[in-house]
C-alpha cells in the first residue's frame, strides 16, 4: 500500500479533468521513435508539473515515427495531454514548431523527450520569465551547469560551434543546443511563425531571431545528464550544423526573415506606449 | 546513484537515491543481484528518494523481480517516490510489483 501525497492527487486531476481555461504552462515535447523512453519522461513531467498547482497541458508533436510512439500516447488517454500526429518525418524543427504554435499557454516550455535535463530546471526558467525575460535557454556551458556523460569529442565541437555562433551570429547564450528552453507565448508563436530550418539547427535560427526581434534572451545552468543509446553522430551533426548556419545567414541576406523587421518595430512601439502609460499613471 | 544496503537473517533492503537510468544499471546490478539467494529471497528496495527512472532502470527491476520469484521470493517496492509511481502506473508495471509504504495517508 502506497501512501496517496498531494502532488499524486494532482496528476490524477491533471489526467481525468480536463483544463475549464487555457493553461497557464505548456510543455511541447518533440517525438521521433521514441517508444523506449517517453513514457518514463511523460510520467515525470507530469508528476512535477502538476504538483506545482498551477493549470498546465502537455503536448507531444510526434515526427511520423515508424515505431509504437503513437500508439503508447495514445492509450494513456490524458485529459490534459494533445498528440499531434505527424504523417512523415519532417525534423526535429518541424515538430518542435507544431508544438509551439499549437500551445495555448502563457509560458512554453519545449523539453527533449530523453528527460536528459530534469524537468523540476523548469522552475529556474519560469522565474526569469517572471523577472521580464521572453526566452530563457537552458544551458550547459554556463558557469554553474552540472553535464554528466557527454563524451570529449562533443565537448570539444560544442565548445567550436559555440565561438562561431557567438561571433558570427550575436547569439548571446553559450549554449544554442540543449533542449530544454522556456518562452513566452508572445515570443513562442512570433519566432516559431518565421522559423525556416526543420533539422536540429532550429534552435540556433530561433535565438538569432530572437535576437534580430529584440525579445529579451538569458540562461540559466541546467544539471544535464547524456541519455544513454543516442544515435548522434557529433561530428556529423556539427557539419550539418555549419551548414545551417550559412542557411540561416543566407535567408537573411535575401530576405526571407522580412518580418523580423516589420516585428521589430512594433515591438518596439508597443514598449514605447507601454513605457509612456506606466509613466502617466505613475 | 547512491545505492546502500542492509542485510537481515531473512531480507535485505537496499535505499536508492537520485536517478536511476541506464548510466546506474550496471553498478545496481552488480550490487543488488548478489543479495538474492534461496536464503534471502525477500528483496525490498526503498525508492523513496529516486526522483526518475528510466526504461533501462524499469527493465532492471523486472529482471530483479524474475529471479527472486526464481527462488521463491519477490521484489518489494516500499516508499514510492510520486513520480516513480507514476512512471510504474503508466508503463503497465505497478502490478508486478508488491508496494509497501510506512507513512500514514496525508489527509
Amino acid at each position: 500500500m502506497t501512501e496517496v501525497t498531494s502532488a499524486y492527487r494532482a496528476y490524477r486531476q491533471w489526467v481525468t479533468e480536463p483544463l475549464e481555461g487555457p493553461p497557464v504552462v505548456s510543455v511541447v515535447i518533440p517525438a521521433y521513435n521514441e517508444e523506449w523512453r517517453i513514457l518514463p519522461t511523460i510520467g515525470a513531467i507530469a508528476t512535477h508539473m502538476s504538483s506545482r498547482g498551477e493549470p498546465w497541458e502537455l503536448i507531444i508533436a510526434d515526427d511520423g515515427s515508424t515505431d509504437s510512439t503513437v500508439a503508447l500516447i495514445q492509450d494513456l488517454r490524458f485529459a490534459n495531454l494533445r498528440l499531434l500526429i505527424a504523417e512523415k518525418n519532417a525534423g526535429k524543427g518541424n515538430a518542435v514548431r507544431r508544438g509551439m504554435l499549437a500551445a495555448r499557454g502563457s509560458v512554453v516550455l519545449f523539453a527533449d523527450a530523453d528527460q536528459s535535463t530534469p524537468i523540476e530546471q523548469f522552475d529556474r526558467l519560469n522565474a526569469l520569465i517572471h523577472e521580464g525575460f521572453d526566452v530563457v535557454v537552458g544551458s550547459r556551458a554556463a558557469e554553474g551547469a552540472e553535464v554528466s556523460g557527454k563524451s570529449l569529442s562533443r565537448r570539444i565541437l560544442s565548445g567550436g560551434l559555440r565561438i562561431v555562433v557567438s561571433k558570427g551570429f550575436g547569439v548571446s547564450v553559450s549554449d544554442t543546443q540543449c533542449g530544454f528552453k522556456l518562452f513566452t507565448a508572445d515570443a513562442a508563436k512570433t519566432l516559431f511563425s518565421m522559423q525556416i530550418v526543420e533539422g536540429f539547427s532550429f534552435d540556433l535560427e530561433v535565438l538569432y531571431l530572437a535576437h534580430k526581434l529584440g525579445y529579451r534572451t538569458t540562461e540559466v545552468p541546467v544539471e544535464w545528464i547524456d541519455a544513454p543509446g543516442s544515435t548522434v553522430d557529433a561530428a556529423k551533426v556539427s557539419m550539418q550544423f555549419l551548414r545551417d548556419l550559412m542557411r540561416i545567414r543566407l535567408f537573411d541576406a535575401r530576405g526571407r526573415y522580412q518580418n523580423v523587421d516589420s516585428q521589430a518595430a512594433t515591438r518596439g512601439a508597443r514598449a514605447a506606449v507601454a513605457a509612456n502609460e506606466k509613466g502617466t499613471r505613475a | 546513484m547512491i545505492i546502500r544496503t542492509e542485510s537481515g537473517p531473512s531480507l535485505s533492503i537496499v535505499h536508492l537515491v537520485g536517478r536511476f537510468d541506464a548510466h546506474e544499471a550496471e553498478g545496481f546490478r552488480r550490487t543488488v543481484e548478489p543479495l538474492l539467494s534461496a536464503e534471502h529471497n525477500v528483496l525490498r528496495l526503498d525508492l523513496s528518494q529516486v526522483a526518475f527512472v528510466d526504461s533501462t532502470a524499469l527493465a532492471e527491476l523486472v529482471r530483479l523481480q524474475k529471479a527472486a520469484k526464481a527462488l521463491s521470493g519477490e521484489v518489494i517496492l516500499v516508499e514510492l517516490s510520486d513520480p516513480v509511481r507514476v512512471i510504474l502506473e503508466i508503463t503497465d508495471l505497478a502490478g508486478i510489483f508488491t508496494t509497501e509504504s510506512t507513512s500514514a495517508e496525508s489527509p
